[in-house]
Order: structure tokens, then C-alpha cells, then sequence
């Protein structure tokens, strides 16, 4: 599980390090399924490199893919950002803990320069 | 929990001048008795090299089961306002690996100073240094996503 999910996390963050992909992730956001060409219409670009920027996110496991003939149809796939989103919320988790305990380890220290 | 920030973030007003906020963070003595998420979860400060260039190494003893491990080395310490460290976790954590940043800044208030913890480069690091303008935004997209509910407010 260890030696997966590393390189897991590296192409969810390397699939959202891109302008035009995290755009087509919000077009797919609301859970509708869209295809390539449909994509393609809507943010204006050659359809290969709309292809590319779909296997970088399909790879991530951000979108899935369905082929239907010659048509192939794309959809959000909300498991794919959750372990981004645990591996933030554990260090902000964290932070919080830690400040919370600093307050206290401060009140109760020395009151040298409390004013 | 993540909130709208484009990283993990802190901000906290403490009643106590910078410099007393800055030595919490400049000895292993006093880090160990507060830099961890909760009480329940002890740290053994296993190596402490304060200085820029110099290393760390924690262990985080969880209840008796599991031990994890961070290090990570300092990269900027200008007393009594700023501390920037690399915080990695060791194997085996499912999050082992990942070269993450953490910047804690120290501003003075009139009553006492205020201290920002920022956890950033939370994906591989050089991933972010090619995509250096792409990084706050990808997260900012990230918690829509993984909060919906939230997305009208915004």
C-alpha cells in the first residue's frame, strides 16, 4: 500500500498542476459524462491535445473513460482526488493539534515577558 | 476541514511576544512537549540540529501501536520572525516520501504575536517547481471538488 500510493498522489498533484485540466475536472464536476469532442469544443483546443490532457487524468484516476464505438465518453471520478485531499486534511489536522498545545505549554511556562 | 486554503494552514493570535513563540520552536526540549497533534500521541525528539542546514528527526508515538517517523532539514531560521523546514514522513506511512515544506512565520501584535504555520508542496517537489503557477490553484480546485456543498458561497 505504502510503495502504491506515493506515485498515486504524484499524478493526482502532477494531473492538477495544469490550468487546462484542473478547467476540464470542473466541466466534469457536477458528475455529467461528456465526450472527447465535446470537450474539445468547449475549451477550444486541437482534439490530440485534448486527448493528452484526458490520459494525464485518466492515469491520475481523476476521470474515467468508456468507449462507446467510435466515441469516447469521460466522467469525474470523485475516489481519485480523496487521498489529495486526506493527505492535507492530516497535516492540517495536525497543526491544529500542535498549536492548540503550544498555547498551553506557553501559559503555562514562565511568565518572563507576558505583559 | 480543508477549508478554502490552498494548502494546510494555521493562524493562530498567542498571547506572548515573537521571541517566546520563536524558542518554542528552537529547542528540542520544548518541541517535544508540544509539536505533536494531540497528548495522546508522543514525541521523541530522536535528532535536533537547529541551524539552517541542519537536520531533524521525530518520532510520533501513537498508543502503544504504530511509531512515525518525520525528518527533514532547515532551510531558513531568522530569529525571532520565520522557520522554513522540509518535513518528510519515513516508510512505512501512506504518506511516506512525499517532500512537503513547512514555513512558520512569527508576526509581533500589540498584545503578543501572531504565528501562521503553512504546510505547502504537499505533491512531489519537483512536480510544483515545474508548475510553480499552477500549485495554488490546483488545490483551490481540489477542496471544490471534495466540497461541493461549499461551491455557492464562494
Amino acid at each position: 500500500m505504502a510503495m502504491y500510493s506515493r506515485p498515486a498522489l504524484d499524478l493526482t498533484f502532477h494531473a492538477l498542476a495544469d490550468g487546462t485540466r484542473r478547467s476540464m475536472i470542473h466541466a466534469l464536476a457536477k458528475g455529467e459524462t461528456r465526450s472527447a469532442g465535446e470537450l474539445g469544443r468547449q475549451f477550444r483546443s486541437a482534439q490530440p491535445t485534448i486527448s493528452k490532457h484526458l490520459k494525464v487524468l485518466e492515469e491520475a484516476g481523476i476521470v474515467e473513460r468508456k468507449v462507446e464505438g467510435r466515441v469516447h465518453q469521460f466522467r469525474l471520478r470523485r475516489k481519485g482526488l480523496e487521498q489529495a485531499g486526506r493527505w492535507i486534511g492530516r497535516h492540517q489536522a495536525f497543526w491544529e493539534g500542535a498549536v492548540d498545545q503550544l498555547d498551553r505549554l506557553l501559559a503555562e511556562g514562565t511568565s518572563d515577558d507576558r505583559r | 476541514m480543508i477549508g478554502d486554503k490552498s494548502c494546510a494552514e494555521i493562524r493562530r493570535r498567542l498571547a506572548h511576544s515573537p521571541e517566546r513563540v520563536f524558542a518554542a520552536f528552537a529547542s528540542a526540549d520544548l518541541v517535544q512537549r508540544w509539536l505533536t497533534p494531540s497528548p495522546e500521541i508522543r514525541l521523541s525528539v530522536l535528532q535536533f540540529d537547529f541551524r539552517e542546514g541542519g537536520s531533524y528527526r521525530f518520532a510520533y508515538h501513537v498508543q502503544g501501536t504504530t511509531t512515525v517517523i518525520v525528518a527533514g532539514s532547515f532551510s531558513v531560521i531568522k530569529p525571532p520572525s520565520k522557520i522554513v523546514f522540509s518535513w518528510v514522513i519515513e516508510p512505512p506511512d501512506e504518506h511516506a516520501g512525499i517532500q512537503s515544506e513547512v514555513s512558520v512565520a512569527i508576526r509581533p501584535e500589540r498584545t503578543g504575536s501572531e504565528l501562521v504555520i503553512r504546510h505547502e508542496k504537499l505533491g512531489r517537489a519537483d512536480a510544483i517547481e515545474r508548475h510553480a503557477t499552477g500549485w495554488r490553484g490546483a488545490v483551490d480546485h481540489l477542496t471544490e471538488l471534495l466540497a461541493p456543498e461549499e461551491q455557492h458561497v464562494r
